[in-house]
């Protein structure tokens, strides 16, 4: 009976789709890192742990007042100890656990074991309160005991905690147990140096009479003190075999400094390039209106500049690590992974669909431009690509991978001479509009309901007294657009006006009909 | 003088796009390359010339005044060379050459090209305008491109011009019969936009020049009611 109860239990909270968001938001904000909320717990618990540090610094000197002093032994242990709670409770799922266990034992015919479901959650939990974090954690919330003096020293325990919320100690940790082995070796003879150092010590000067070292405890203080190359001064031998085994730990202890030294820098500069990775794919993570730049060559640096200009995000990728270190040099983020593989897209931990515009593929080669296109169409099939075309003969296969715009630079060549040879000026008109640094340009701005409600009709537009020119209407539902439209020509959202003019009188027109206030 | 022999110095693939659409509407089409492989090839006839020729060749087989020259050899270095030594030949002869960038650009255009065409800005300035203003991109290319009865003119004011004399601002050139005015271009040989401050104060003056995008009907009635017709000037043509 009651075996079935908390199965119906736990499928039911399985099930359940508000304990599930309920559960998801927990994990979100206390352990999601790309959750963009968590960052403000970080900052209220962080603010948390130096309030009780600083009240426990205060109390060694100065009386405390009793509000802030329970405020820190209670509400901020309470606090504490409710974090550490929802934190063993999303760290793993006791549902899933026994859902699992029962689908395996009904698959084998078998009655279902509960307690080897319950001995599984105890010991996924258990791993969980037993790990370093966790331990700290509970560690922090002791000073709730404040009766119990001893117990108040965990309060230090709190500025542990600050490893939880702060990442660059997360780096740094992570960069230095790359070197664990390293590290081990160096910290195994350093501790024996230290031992035989401090039995010698201890044997060599522990019964002169005018030696500070009396005893074993003395002789191990002496040992780190000197191997440490620290030399405090305070306790020195006076024997001359006690100041021989002094030169030998000096000089072993330069060697472990040297040493150690040399360990850091080492791991650090293996580990630079990984952990600027790390963060640029961070901060590509947060990025909107994308621009994702597949090869970065003449073309492709031209158009980075000017998309960026228009301020856009600009992401370069490319196998090779020159033209990367070139992106970089240009301002752009740059990262050296082979646009043409998937690997590379789910490293970079990027929503295509939401994050990013187009995808370019601008290498200079259509080789790789249909292998990269291929790639970018197997995980997305909606995203727009555009795509250079270097040889004409290759325009069906570049179609038939699945890009949406082509560009051949020579075919423009060839349309451009045609128009240049027989309408020069119109043709510098056109080119003027299209260019980024005219004075004079050419602008689409969308109808929307508002400017429906104001502007029924084209001819209600004073375009004329902004000194902009109305070439025609983009009818987005037909796909058409109207060169010179009548007065009477109505105007629907989605439509899209075609005006030319100075940049500056566009604004105004645009900020005039955006603004316009109904019936004034 | 009316252009009817385009000069394509280049045997590569901007040579056969300036071909392909240069055929239609020049009576004599040049293909001159430096690869004496190359001749015999193709769809069209090749000439051989090298860049230390002393050119005569060239003037006594076609009329350099009705010519229009097109640099397009793939090395930046001998495309300049080309360029200065087409200039010091022919003072008159107009010169359109093909850059990589707008640093060989300038030097071209030192050496004495009237127009040249930076290849990787205007494909990067297209690839912008397609990302940017998709809409305006493809109208623009349409008409500047004839691929639909939209049309780009230019029409000069004749002595006869009903507007001749008149200032700019007295008219609603914005929308005049069908068609719309974009920019006039007058004797200073700078295109000044139809609604900037110098063009208000403008007068109408023979030979300037109305850059104009209509339907060819309603461009044809312009051309009549203003009585001035299409016109390319080449013999100030330059940037």
């Amino acid at each position: 009976m009651l075996k079935a109860w908390i199965l119906d239990f736990a499928y039911f909270l399985n099930t359940s789709k508000k304990y599930q968001t309920f559960k998801t938001f927990f994990y979100n904000i206390l352990e999601n890192e790309k959750y963009k909320y968590k960052k403000y717990l970080d900052l209220f618990m962080m603010a948390l742990i130096f309030t009780s540090v600083a009240v426990l610094i205060r109390e060694v000197k100065y009386p405390v007042n009793d509000y802030l002093r329970f405020f820190s032994n209670y509400v901020i242990s309470i606090i504490f100890l409710i974090e550490y709670l929802l934190r063993l409770w999303v760290n793993s799922s006791v549902t899933k656990i026994i859902i699992a266990r029962a689908e395996h034992d009904t698959f084998l015919f078998r009655d279902v074991n509960l307690q080897k479901a319950f001995r599984n959650v105890a010991k996924v939990k258990l791993s969980y309160i037993l790990s370093p974090q966790a331990i700290i954690d509970l560690l922090a919330i002791m000073p709730f005991f404040h009766e119990l003096r001893l117990l108040r020293i965990f309060i230090i325990f709190r500025v542990f905690k600050i490893f939880r919320y702060a990442k660059s100690f997360q780096i740094l940790f992570s960069v230095l147990a790359t070197k664990k082995f390293e590290f081990l070796t160096l910290g195994i003879f350093a501790s024996i140096i230290i031992f035989i150092s401090s039995v010698l010590i201890y044997v060599m000067e522990a019964n002169r009479n005018d030696s500070p070292i009396n005893t074993l405890f003395e002789a191990f203080y002496w040992s780190i003190v000197t191997i440490s190359t620290v030399g405090y001064g305070d306790i020195t031998p006076t024997s001359n075999e006690g100041r021989f085994v002094a030169i030998i730990v000096i000089g072993t202890g330069v060697a472990v400094l040297a040493f150690t030294t040399s360990l850091f820098v080492s791991a650090f500069t293996e580990k630079l390039d990984e952990i600027i990775e790390a963060k640029t794919i961070e901060n590509i993570s947060k990025l909107k209106k994308v621009y994702l730049i597949c090869g970065y060559e003449r073309v492709a640096s031209e158009v980075a500049k000017k998309l960026f200009l228009k301020e856009y995000s600009i992401i370069v990728l490319d196998a090779d690590i020159q033209k990367v270190n070139q992106a970089k040099q240009d301002g752009f983020t740059a990262l050296n992974y082979d646009p043409g593989i998937v690997a590379s897209y789910k490293k970079l931990d990027i929503d295509i669909t939401k994050q990013v515009k187009a995808i370019l593929c601008l290498n200079e080669n259509d080789v790789e431009n249909v292998y990269t296109t291929l790639t970018i169409r197997s995980l997305h099939k909606e995203v727009f690509i555009l795509s250079l075309l270097m040889n004409d003969s290759n325009r069906k296969k570049l179609e038939f991978a699945g890009i949406d715009k082509l560009v051949y630079p020579q075919e423009l060549i060839g349309l451009i001479t045609k128009e240049l040879v027989g309408k020069p000026v119109a043709f510098e008109v056109i080119h003027e509009l299209r260019s980024e640094d005219s004075e004079v340009s050419i602008d689409e701005l969308g109808i929307t309901q508002r400017i429906v409600d104001n502007f029924p009709t084209i001819g209600s537009l004073v375009n004329k007294e902004y000194r902009v020119v109305l070439l025609g209407v983009y009818k987005t539902d037909k796909d058409r657009f109207y060169f010179n439209p009548l007065d009477s020509t109505l105007l629907e959202v989605g439509d899209y006006l075609l005006v030319i003019g100075y940049h500056v009188f566009i604004k105004e027109f645009e900020k005039y009909l955006y603004t316009k206030v109904k019936n004034a | 003088m009316r252009k009817t022999t385009a000069l394509i110095f280049g045997h590569n693939k901007y040579a056969q796009e300036i071909v392909t659409n240069l055929q239609d509407s020049y009576t004599k089409i040049k293909v001159y390359t430096m690869d004496e492989n190359d001749l015999g090839e193709g769809a069209y006839e090749l000439e051989s010339f090298d860049l230390s020729d002393e050119w005569q060749l060239i003037e006594k087989d076609v009329d350099i005044n009705s010519s229009i020259a097109f640099c397009v050899l793939e090395d930046t270095s001998k495309n300049i060379f080309l360029t200065i030594s087409l200039r010091a030949a022919f003072k008159e002869l107009s010169i359109i050459a093909v850059s990589s960038n707008n640093e060989s650009a300038n030097k071209l255009k030192m050496a004495g090209a009237n127009k040249v065409i930076p290849l990787v800005e205007t494909t990067s300035d297209i690839i912008a305008n397609m990302l940017e203003k998709p809409i305006s991109n493809k109208v623009l290319h349409s008409i500047l491109y004839e691929e639909s009865a939209l049309k780009i003119a230019q029409i000069r004011i004749s002595n006869e011009s009903k507007f001749k004399d008149e200032k700019l601002k007295s008219i609603d050139w914005t929308r005049y019969n069908g068609i719309i005015v974009l920019s006039v271009m007058h004797e200073n040989m700078k295109s000044e936009f139809i609604y900037s401050s110098k063009a208000k104060r403008h007068i109408i003056k023979e030979g300037d020049v109305l850059v104009i995008v209509g339907y060819e009907r309603d461009i044809q009635e312009f051309e009549k009611l203003i009585r001035s017709e299409r016109y390319v000037n080449w013999s100030n043509w330059s940037w």
